[in-house]
């Protein structure tokens, strides 16, 4: 487990925002952020529930790694609403490798922190977390 | 969404110096004949619609449908026999591995319930006959000793099977369980052919010796044979029986079909002869022949079918062909108020279709080199192929004109016209650029990068280069002069192919890391980014008339329609286009795609606006 991590700590504040958005669905995204100055994972943006996929897919840079959570819902084929949690590592073809290493190597970590993740994507370009995709993994 | 409107399909594979099989269902008047890796079945009624089976992981060799018309056995150069259903979803009944080497003839029982195959077994055996559900032998078949070109099976009990092949050898076996009964050596070279009359009576076998030889089918005993007066002159390849058990239906490598009257006592007597209809080349030798219903099919080396009628001497022959080999590139043209696509593959062969009917023609010239890259505007062909020239041949209709040729010093790697001035062209080779003014070299120029595309705009002003690196390198041409202006940074793999659309306003570039992009031509800003949902590299794009959507095909086998104005994400994905890869693509107009690839067939797609 020790070369697994990279030894990055993880804020407090991830954790709180995270169980706010699984037990009272205050926001329909959060995207964290990896400082490397302070070596922790912190929140760098939060979605109102109002906001889109589209509005999510906006907020994550495109030449740069982050992790984010998104609160999809959607309506199966027995016509009930679900909604499923899930984790994305964005890791873009075009962001520093040095990057890519870091949050690759955080990740397992970060990701056991949060408890109640229901389906994990990565995706290295837009085309891999399109609607289409979630739409398919959500099934 | 998109849907497949019409396919103009490939022709049957053909080698020189072999016959091939064909076989049919007169039930729906369908054939079934290979290419490549692809099974194809078509109807003769309604040319336009011809389904293809890809799924042999090996070139496939004959395919034969089951009696009942509901399963179709297909076989391969691996020795492995597919047998799958017909209809639907074509699913995989069974697979069986029967012989070591190539299959060259499969054959069902009438009752459905064996498969008798036979090839070149390798030394080991040559043929095997099995249950097909269960794959188990039903006989033993020695008595070849060389490559087994063909076996039947009789239709009428008590069972037999003939056999024969490359060691001039015909051999009969009684069963089931099958055993060797006797060898007849009436022939003195390959044996090409033998078939059972549909009502079990006769058998005959065909060969390059030129004879055709009847026998009695309970017995093995020779019968009779067909008169050496008015036979053939060249080896005969196929033969085939009418459905009344009276006549063959026989083709030769001396270009002619015969049509013989076969008498009770077995000797032949000569019915009618079917003259060849091309220009009697090499490619008019025939290959290949059925009898289906009142249809008289013949297949020739350069793989074009023609149909005559049996019951009808004077009716006029139906003739269709395709391409053979992997369709390289395809452009649309309005020719005298139609609209022509155009299609050209690697060895040389041009082909004209037209929307709604299929095949035309094919555009003869006088010398055929091999293409690669071919461009097409209203009245003139601008091809080059694998050495350093650049042919430009008007176009008139459906003929050639003249060819000039111009040597540009190395192997051109792109070429494009100034659409609006088709005497300038723009050619790119790996290290260099050209500019052609008529047939002449007007100017050319090295590059310091290797060069992967090119194309020139539409008024002849400007060209766009594409290079290993992924660099778009834009000059502009004043006097015939090419001069660097900038360069542009977005692809990360070698560009393969540069469009400009047809109101010049943008311009489309694709690469070989699956990315394609929308530029503005003024501002050389990128204009829809994202298209990246192919999983290959894309081999080619086009424009749509009005300048509203892009295609772009790969070698992933999909063909993706992107609309300008909208995110790439709302795109339109038509998957399995092309087994083996998508190489070129034309818009036809405002709504229809038209896509060619690797297993040798043109499809057109109607886009639906939802």
């Amino acid at each position: 487990m020790a070369n697994a991590t990279s030894g990055m700590a993880v804020n407090d504040d991830c954790k709180l925002k995270f169980l706010e958005l699984k037990a009272k669905r205050t926001y329909r995204f959060i995207v964290f952020k990896i400082d490397e100055t302070v070596k922790e994972v912190i929140v760098e943006k939060l979605g109102e529930p109002t906001q889109s996929y589209e509005d999510f897919t906006a907020s994550l840079p495109s030449d740069e790694c982050r992790y984010a959570i998104f609160d999809f819902d959607f309506v199966t084929e027995e016509n009930c609403q679900k909604s499923k949690i899930f984790f994305i590592a964005w890791s873009p073809d075009t962001s520093r490798v040095r990057s890519k290493m870091l949050y690759a190597s955080s990740k397992d970590r970060f990701k056991r922190e949060l408890d109640g993740i229901q389906v994990e994507l990565q995706a290295t370009d837009p085309t891999e977390m399109g609607l289409d995709v979630i739409r398919s993994r959500a099934a | 969404m998109a849907e497949l409107s019409e396919t103009y399909a490939c022709v049957p594979s053909t080698e020189r110096g072999r016959g091939i099989l064909i076989s049919g269902d007169p039930k729906s008047d369908s054939i079934v004949y290979c290419n490549g890796r692809s099974v194809i079945i078509r109807s003769l009624g309604r040319p336009l619609e011809a389904s293809i089976y890809g799924e042999h992981a090996y070139q496939a060799t004959v395919a034969r449908f089951s009696p009942n018309g509901e399963w179709v056995a297909s076989a391969d150069v691996s020795g492995t026999v597919r047998i799958w259903g017909r209809h639907g979803d074509r699913v995989l009944k069974n697979e069986f591995r029967v012989l070591s080497g190539r299959i060259d003839d499969l054959q069902w029982s009438p009752d459905g319930q064996r498969i008798v195959a036979s090839g070149d077994g390798k030394g080991k055996s040559f043929v095997r006959a099995f249950m097909w559900d269960s794959g188990t032998n039903v006989g033993e078949f020695d008595g070849h000793s060389r490559r087994v070109l063909s076996c039947a099976f009789k239709p009428t009990r008590p069972f037999r099977i003939v056999t024969c092949g490359e060691d001039f050898l015909v051999n009969f076996y009684e069963g089931p369980p099958f055993k060797f009964k006797l060898s007849q050596r009436e022939h003195s070279n390959f044996v090409n052919c033998v078939r059972f009359s549909p009502d079990g009576n006769k058998f005959i076998t065909v060969s390059s010796d030129k004879k055709g030889i009847i026998y009695d089918a309970k017995t093995g005993e020779k019968m009779g044979e067909l008169p050496a007066a008015d036979g053939h002159k060249g080896s005969i390849y196929a033969v085939s029986w009418s459905p009344d058990s009276k006549q063959v239906l026989t083709v030769s490598a001396d270009k002619t079909a015969k049509v013989w009257e076969i008498m009770d006592d077995g000797n032949g007597k000569l019915n009618r002869t079917l003259e060849c209809l091309g220009s009697g080349g090499l490619d008019d030798m025939l290959v290949g022949c059925l009898w289906q219903n009142d249809h008289l099919v013949t297949v020739s080396l350069g793989g074009a079918i023609n149909i005559f009628s049996a019951s009808d001497p004077e009716k006029t022959a139906i003739k269709f062909s395709g391409h053979m080999k992997s369709i390289t590139s395809l452009s649309c043209l309005h020719q005298s108020g139609q609209k022509i696509i155009l299609s050209s593959s690697y060895d040389g062969v041009i082909v004209r279709w037209l929307q709604g009917v299929g095949y035309v023609g094919k555009l003869q010239r006088k010398d055929s080199p091999q293409i690669k890259c071919f461009a097409a505007v209203e009245e003139e062909l601008l091809t080059s192929g694998f050495d350093n020239k650049v042919w430009r041949i008007p176009l008139n209709e459906d003929q050639c004109g003249e060819a000039v040729h111009v040597d540009v010093g190395s192997q051109p790697k792109d070429l494009s016209f100034a659409v609006k001035f088709p005497e300038v062209a723009l050619v790119s080779t790996d290290s260099g650029l050209a500019i052609l003014r008529g047939s002449k070299l007007a100017s050319s120029i090295k590059v310091g990068y290797t060069v992967t595309a090119s194309a020139i705009s539409p008024d002849g002003t400007e060209a766009i280069v594409g290079g290993q690196d992924g660099k778009l390198h834009i000059y502009s041409i004043a006097g015939d002069v090419l001069t660097e202006e900038s360069v542009l940074e977005k692809h990360r793999g070698a560009i393969t192919v540069i469009r400009y659309s047809p109101d010049t306003s943008m311009f489309a570039s694709a690469d070989a890391n699956r990315e394609a992009v929308v530029w503005d031509h003024i501002t050389c800003e990128v204009k829809l980014k994202n298209m990246l949902y192919h999983t290959a590299r894309i081999n080619c794009l086009a424009w749509s008339p009005d300048s509203r959507m892009v295609a772009t095909g790969s070698l992933d086998t999909c063909v993706i329609v992107y609309e300008v104005d909208k995110p790439a994400s709302n795109r339109v994905t038509i998957k399995g286009a092309h087994l083996g890869g998508v190489y070129g693509l034309a818009f036809c107009d405002e709504n229809s795609v038209i896509s060619s690839g690797e297993d040798a067939c043109v499809r057109l797609w109607r886009l639906i606006q939802q």
